[in-house]
């Protein structure tokens, strides 16, 4: 369902994504933990975009989302002027491809041929990345419903805006989410007037209005009273049990281990360790991961 | 006190027996016009520019937008309107051999003026609303002007509502300037009385009440817009 391909991302000379490939597979809930300031946001935000990726390439339903990263087509890297020089320069052209992948010689214009081939790729693989996010949805650590619409606004503004329903359709949808969650007495209040649980659970039901394949949540319950953890993590694994593929981070152990299918352990830009649950948990094997999860669970 | 009296006759000689409130009447009706359509035009152009300083910094489009915009509010910042009014009425018409009345140009070089302030203050009411929105918006598959639009810059008027109020006073009252080019507005009105019948005292006083009252009159108005907008605030 998505796949990252060499993922990198950097904020000027900090490394904060290293190369990472990783497949997540329809159905899956990938539960990923790691210490803070480790890119477990920065990993999530690459996968609908958020943060535009430095190189590498995000691949969602088998179209590209983020931009084309040449160094990953061979094909491409062939047509370029470079190539063609160091062919010319008598060298093979596989090597010549090598080398360049190697040594990152691609420059900003690398000819028309390039730059066709370059706009060919672009109209087969690539997805409007507007369109692909809508069918990603995103719950974030501080839930940000619109504060300037109502409840019932915010779940149906995009599906509505974006003509995926009618307004008919999307407020029916609406209600029929809020009666789920319990919260369809709020339908006309704006968010300000939400307690902190009740925010993020309309936030989900917001991503979920666009029907989405998959979802991602970047800490939903970090910014959340003691109390009000509870409910949220309920309305998680009830999607969860309902089939809906998900990328999870949270720092909630117990919650982790019941609702994953795998766990991902993210550090130093890197997936130091993907396992099941109860590898992960019992027998973690990267030290960084048992030195982690000592602290954890002290805690 | 006499002479006090005699000048008040005679104001109201000429305000009302020799037809002067007419003249205020339409002063009025220019003035308000100058500010109100020079505020709504100042407030599209500087949403657009302030639209222009928070995007995306990556694409080259947006550094030229950006340059462009930077130009723009430089000019009205950096000159008095009175020289823009002068500039466009005695200049730039002439020039491109166009005729429009001298509201209609004092219109359009208050709204353009307008902008270059706007767009500072637009600027720093989107920057106040939190960025979350924004991503939000766009994670749900909303583009930069839908969420701008529907999400970012509603939020963001509300912000600066009390700063816009204070714009749209600041016009009211630089509109005493358009006389310049010959715009029938409050000071010409009176300033005619005065010349007519050598007495300036009691017509100033009353054109200065009027500006007052007026500007009260805004301030209470931009209040009660305020309570009004900020019902999403309130707890039910
Ligand atoms: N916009 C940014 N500019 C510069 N550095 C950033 C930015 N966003 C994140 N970082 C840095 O990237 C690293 C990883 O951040 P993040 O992905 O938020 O970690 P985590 O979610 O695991 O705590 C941190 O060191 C953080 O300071
Ligand atoms: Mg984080």
């Amino acid at each position: 369902m998505i796949d990252a391909v060499k993922l990198t991302k950097r904020y000027g000379e900090l490394t904060v994504l290293d190369e990472i490939t990783e497949h997540i597979s329809a159905g899956e809930k990938v539960v990923i933990v790691g210490p803070s300031g480790g890119g477990k946001s920065t990993f999530l935000r690459c996968l609908n975009c958020m943060e535009e990726p430095t190189s590498g390439e995000v691949i969602f339903d088998g179209k590209l989302v983020s931009y084309i990263d040449p160094y990953l087509h061979d094909d491409l890297i062939a047509v370029s002027a470079t190539c063609k020089k160091l062919v010319a320069n008598g060298m093979n052209k596989k090597d010549a491809v090598e080398k360049i992948k190697a040594e990152k010689l691609l420059r900003k214009n690398e000819g028309g041929e390039f730059k066709t081939a370059y706009k060919h790729l672009e109209k087969e693989i690539c997805i409007d990345l507007n369109i692909a996010r809508r069918d990603i949805g995103m719950v974030f650590q501080h839930f940000n419903l619109f504060n300037n619409l109502t409840v019932m606004e915010n779940l149906t503004l995009a599906p509505v805006h974006l003509k995926i329903k009618t307004k008919e359709e999307a407020e029916a949808k609406a209600t029929e989410l809020l009666h789920r969650i319990g919260l369809y007495d709020k339908k006309d209040v704006y968010p300000s007037t939400l307690s902190g649980g009740q925010k993020q659970r309309i936030a989900i039901i917001r991503a979920l209005a666009m029907d989405p394949k998959v979802m991602l949540f970047d800490e939903p319950t970090s910014a959340l009273d003691p109390e009000m953890v509870g409910e949220v993590l309920e309305l998680i694994k009830q999607l969860a049990n309902e089939g809906m593929t998900m990328v999870i981070v949270t720092h909630e152990m117990g919650f982790a281990r019941e609702v994953a299918t795998r766990m991902l352990f993210v550090a130093g830009g890197k997936i130091a360790e993907s396992a099941t649950p109860e590898e992960f948990f019992d027998h973690p094997k990267h030290p960084r991961l048992q030195e982690f999860l000592s602290k954890v669970i002290k805690n | 006190m006499g002479g006090f009296d005699r000048k008040i006759q005679k104001f109201w000689t000429y305000f009302y027996e020799y037809g002067g409130y007419n003249d205020v009447l339409i002063g009025l009706r220019n003035t308000l016009l100058i500010a109100v359509i020079g505020l709504v035009i100042g407030v599209v152009i500087g949403t657009l520019i302030a639209a222009v300083r928070v995007m995306p910094k990556e694409k080259k489009a947006t550094g030229i937008l950006n340059s462009i915009c930077d130009v723009y509010v430089s000019f009205f910042r950096g000159t008095p309107m009175v020289v823009q009014l002068l500039l466009a009425y005695y200049v730039l018409l002439p020039l491109l051999g166009l005729n429009f009345s001298s509201l209609a140009v004092s219109i359009t070089v208050f709204g353009l003026n307008s902008g270059a302030y706007v767009s500072e203050i637009m600027r720093s009411g989107i920057q106040s609303v939190d960025p979350g929105q924004m991503e939000a918006g766009r994670a749900l598959g909303l583009n930069f002007v839908t969420t701008m639009t529907r999400i970012i810059v509603p939020q963001a008027v509300k912000n600066i509502l009390p700063t816009l109020g204070n714009e749209f006073i600041v016009l009211v009252k630089e509109t005493s300037i358009v006389s310049f080019v010959g715009t029938a507005d409050l000071y010409k009105a009176f300033n005619d009385m005065g010349t007519n019948s050598y007495e300036f005292m009691v017509p100033y006083i009353v054109m200065a009440l009027i500006y007052i009252v007026l500007v009260l009159v805004i301030t209470f108005m931009v209040k009660a817009l305020e309570r009004s907008l900020g019902k999403s605030d309130r707890r039910s």
